[in-house]
């Protein structure tokens, strides 16, 4: 797990950058077994179309750049592509999208992922406290976390107990539980992939510095959950070593 | 792990012999001050412990004879309490080393807080202490209170700052200021304290190490932070983990401010403030959080008074001689994030039959304006028997007319001993109830001045009991 992972960072690392795309970010995941999509990275449009004949239409195509890590605001998120024939065309515009946001956009390739059935939304995140390292966040996607800030955190590592109460503590917990006659949602996949993030994060605490998995749906009791976009920031190198070497720190009073 | 940091730490809270470096007879000044204390606690014979003063100055202090320097101290010295300008404590530290007292106590202010050249003297102190086994509390600090045997380096005169009882409560303070305050309104309150600790620039023994004291220490048993930051933060997390599976710790975090200058490049990042962290440490490791200064206080006497007994769940139950006080302590059940017992039917009938018509029987029940000593036996009785009810908040409104208040009294203090179920009562009013809401809290039970306070303790017991439960 832990090895897999590693090259990517090591990758990402030796290319001079420490945000990863999306991609990169989802093949960290994958190694440590999050469910992320069945998605893959065309490099030209005969890739594009090979794999979105294997994934089955419609797809959705994302373009993959480091200097483009707000996907939306650049319009290279398309969505629900039916036809050959629609992705050769998409193919040209997603480009020029990018080039238009960014005229030194660097572009890996085109992610083609199958359209995801909607489930409930959940943002999980990771940031790192100075004083006691990683921690792990919890919430509801969309406005529940933009505008109510309804999240909770706990320190990494978590343990099984820790995911299930920050999953009943936010706010907007009856929405999980099913609120107005809703379908209960798959709570156990939650408390699952709190506790994968909290694991992989422990053991490449060296490396990350923050990590962004929003939207992530959930669908019904049984049904699972999927990381729908994700990003990881990366530490730089320097950062690393100065933590590593700062044995005694400053205290205040 | 335990039974070193007891080793380590035993002669800062029982010392055989403390060396106070930089005493003086000069009134006021803190090398004053301190022998001051330990004279007084020699001659009520709290401190049992010998007490040697140094100052290469002087040959005597009201007939202490005086040390000229640290290398002349006797062998038996354990404990040396640091009170001497900055610039002199790492050669003294050098000489202590030499000495081989494993103890220290730096009262001296104006290092670290004050810029490098500070920092410096720190990291000097700091790398002495280690080379030689050494455990320092401080600088910048006013050390330890530990009535029970004693010790006392409060550097605030006893004709201005009153000095606590002892008591189960243990306090720990990054400031020395606030400590001074707080030991002070303690002793006023009433409130007992076994042991308090300043720590101040805490270069070596930090929260994380007395929590691991106090762990063994059977005197204590409830321990109480305030904290203005925590430098080694996994540390922490483990000592935390370790004494509340044990006893319960109650936290004040100051400094609820976002450190919003941390540029975020995630939206996690951005929604991370500092105070948001500390409340999630403080859930994962069982600590309490206070609100604020009375808040702390109000669950420490909960958990002191109360002895270990936790509630089995957060069905909360009203008993009360004023309807508006009972709807005031429901409002809180609610706002903690309580419940309000449903009563058994059981409960219901027996109270029926015991009580006057015009009495209200259900949650709360209220026993009403004539009420004697007696009706509240029943209810109390029906409360704590009923399977419903997880614990029971006894508003007592003293000024009613046929209330008899010695009974009322040895009621709830008798209840409190047998009954397996945590009681708190409330008690509002003047300078009367005062009185009254002091011998019941010499009783054993915990007593507060509002609904609203009662409750909001309760809720801290409710929540350690369910991290207990969970652990």
């Amino acid at each position: 797990m832990k090895d897999e992972a590693l090259k990517v960072v090591e990758s990402v690392l030796a290319q001079g950058r420490t945000a990863m795309v999306e991609y990169e970010a989802k093949q960290v995941l994958r190694a440590y077994g999050l469910p992320v999509p069945n998605e893959k990275l065309a490099k030209t449009l005969d890739e594009a179309l090979k794999y979105a004949e294997e994934i089955g239409y419609p797809v959705a195509m994302k373009l993959m750049s480091p200097q483009i890590l707000h996907k939306s605001d650049a319009k290279v998120v398309l969505l629900n592509i039916k036809t050959p024939e629609e992705l050769r065309k998409k193919w040209g515009e997603i480009h020029e999208n990018a080039r238009k946001y960014r005229p030194d956009a660097e572009i890996l390739g085109v992610l083609i992922a199958p359209m995801l059935k909607p489930g409930r939304e959940v943002i999980i995140g990771v940031t790192e406290d100075p004083q006691f390292g990683h921690a792990l966040m919890f919430g509801l996607g969309g406005i529940f976390v933009e505008v109510l800030k309804d999240v909770t955190f706990r320190i990494i590592p978590i343990n099984e107990r820790d995911a299930e109460k920050m999953i009943r503590e936010i706010k907007g917990y009856p929405i999980l539980a099913g609120a107005r006659g809703e379908e209960p949602a798959d709570i156990d996949a939650i408390v699952e992939l709190l506790m994968k993030v909290s694991e992989l994060v422990d053991e490449l605490k060296e490396y990350i510095k923050e990590m962004d998995l929003n939207p992530v749906f959930v669908y019904e009791k049984g049904g699972g959950a999927v990381v729908v976009d994700a990003r990881i920031i990366l530490k730089v190198p320097e950062e690393r070593e100065r933590e590593i070497g700062q044995s005694y720190r400053e205290k205040c009073a | 792990m335990g039974e070193k940091i007891v080793e380590e730490l035993r002669p800062f809270f029982d010392p055989k012999a403390v060396a106070l470096i930089g005493a003086t007879n000069k009134r006021g000044k803190v090398g004053n001050v301190i022998f001051e204390n330990f004279k007084r606690n020699r001659e009520n014979g709290s401190f049992r412990g010998k007490l040697y003063p140094v100052n290469p100055k002087l040959d005597e202090i009201e007939g202490y004879k005086v040390y000229h320097s640290v290398e002349e101290l006797p062998d038996d010295t354990d404990l040396a309490v640091i009170a001497i300008p900055a610039k002199f404590v790492p050669a003294t530290m050098r000489d202590i080393a030499g000495n081989g007292i494993k103890a220290v106590i730096i009262i001296t202010g104006g290092f670290g807080e004050l810029g490098e050249e500070g920092k410096r003297m720190e990291r000097e102190i700091y790398e002495i202490a280690k080379a030689n086994g050494i455990r320092v509390i401080g600088p910048n600090c006013v050390g330890i209170y530990a009535p029970d045997t004693g010790v006392d380096t409060v550097f605030l005169p006893d004709e201005k700052m009153d000095r606590p009882k002892s008591g189960p409560i243990a306090f720990v303070s990054q400031s020395g200021a606030f400590a001074a305050a707080m030991l002070d309104w303690a002793a006023g309150e009433g409130i007992g304290i076994g042991k308090m600790v300043s720590y101040g620039n805490k270069i070596d023994v930090d929260d994380a190490d007395l929590m691991d004291y106090f762990i063994h220490d059977d005197g204590i048993n409830v321990v109480t932070f305030y904290i203005e930051g925590v430098k080694d933060g996994r540390k922490f997390i483990e000592a935390a983990k370790r004494i509340t599976r044990v006893k319960p710790v109650v936290a004040l975090k100051a400094g609820r401010t976002e450190y919003g200058a941390k540029a975020a490049s995630s939206h996690t990042g951005s929604l991370a403030g500092q105070d948001v962290i500390y409340d999630a440490v403080f859930k994962q490791t069982g600590i309490i959080r206070a609100d604020d200064f009375e808040h702390m206080f109000d669950l420490a006497k909960a958990f002191a008074r109360l002895k270990g007994k936790l509630p089995k769940g957060n069905r909360i139950g009203i008993i009360t001689d004023g309807g508006g006080a009972g709807v005031m302590a429901s409002d809180a059940v609610a706002r903690f994030g309580l419940r309000m017992a449903e009563l058994s039917e059981e409960s219901r009938r027996f109270l029926k039959e015991h009580f006057p018509p015009h009495a209200v029987v259900g949650n709360p029940t209220d026993v009403v304006g004539d009420t004697d000593a007696e009706r509240y036996r029943l209810a109390i009785e029906a409360f704590v028997n009923d399977p419903n009810v997880d614990a029971v908040v006894v508003i007592v409104l003293f000024q009613v007319p046929l209330l008899e208040d010695e009974k009322i009294i040895d009621i709830l203090a008798d209840y409190q001993e047998r009954s397996g179920k945590p009681i708190v009562a409330v008690a509002m009013g003047g300078r009367k109830t005062e009185h009254y809401a002091k011998m019941l809290e010499e009783r054993g039970v915990p007593v507060y001045p509002t609904p609203e306070r009662g409750v909001r303790a309760l809720a801290g017991l409710v929540r350690y009991a369910e991290y207990l439960r969970k652990a």
